[in-house]
């Protein structure tokens, strides 16, 4: 794998499988369990959807950007929409009992429970998700 | 994903298989489930033992299908639930609102007469 690897995709959750192909195709070539793999499998679904719903909000015309960086210790993954951004604070707790049979809610939960760090911040015209999972996680 | 409906008396079993994303995911699971709670279907059990992972709109599915049968006055119980399945539905203490089994015979066995 080159140090880093991108990808780009236009704003529709229909090409999901798309970037879940890729991020398989990454952390294939990496020192990664099957069950670490799926972790960043997962994380990276969830940042891609979350870009496109409610980043770009379904805006077709709008990119999402996927990269892949290669650590001495384990993997980044920024993931980049064109947006207006969003603040990561103001989501609803979706552990909370009057929104747990809420249908949406739960990405970043998700990913900050599977990834070792995360770090959204504003980019450019939107927001900028980054993602690290180390092979050993006393690596961090 | 990929799903497979059948009928096991009264029962409907819904075996889902693959990865579960999101996208068009979610209409092949509701368009499913409201054709045979339709036709009267009371109780549907979602076997998840070859589903590889899923995501939050995977367990969005999941709990937009519980929401859809309870509405019907029916019940919907998940079975043969992953340890990666299981570790989101802790994470996120959905684990609270699906009743989960084993196996499929016993999430069948387990309905109210």
């Amino acid at each position: 794998m080159k140090k880093i690897e991108k990808l780009v995709i236009p704003s529709d959750t229909d090409r999901l499988p798309e970037v879940d192909q890729f991020a398989e195709k990454m952390t294939g070539e990496l020192d990664f369990s099957r069950d670490l793999r799926d972790d960043i499998a997962i994380s990276v679904s969830e940042a891609v959807n979350n870009a496109i719903l409610h980043g770009n909000k379904n805006d077709g015309s709008k990119n999402v950007t996927v990269e892949f960086h290669k650590l001495e210790n384990g993997i980044q993954i920024n993931i980049s929409d064109e947006g207006g951004g969003f603040e990561s604070n103001e989501v609803p707790d979706p552990t909370k009992p009057e929104n747990i049979m809420e249908t949406t809610g739960r990405g970043l939960l998700i990913i900050r429970h599977l990834m070792d760090r995360v770090d959204i911040e504003p980019y450019k015209n939107g927001t900028k998700v980054t993602m690290v999972k180390y092979y050993i996680k006393d690596n961090a | 994903m990929k799903l497979k409906a059948s009928e096991h008396g009264s029962v409907l079993i819904i075996e889902l298989k693959g990865k579960i994303m999101g996208g068009p995911d979610a209409n092949m699971f509701r368009d499913t489930l409201k054709e045979h709670l339709d036709k009267g279907v009371k109780k549907v059990v979602v076997d998840l033992g070859k589903v590889d992972w899923m995501n939050s709109s995977g367990l969005g599915i999941l709990i937009g299908g519980l929401t859809t049968v309870k509405n019907a006055d029916g019940e919907m119980k998940l079975a043969r639930v992953t340890e990666k399945i299981k570790s989101l539905l802790m994470i996120t203490k959905l684990i609270q609102v699906f009743d989960s089994h084993e196996t499929v015979e016993t999430a069948i066995a387990s309905f109210s007469e």
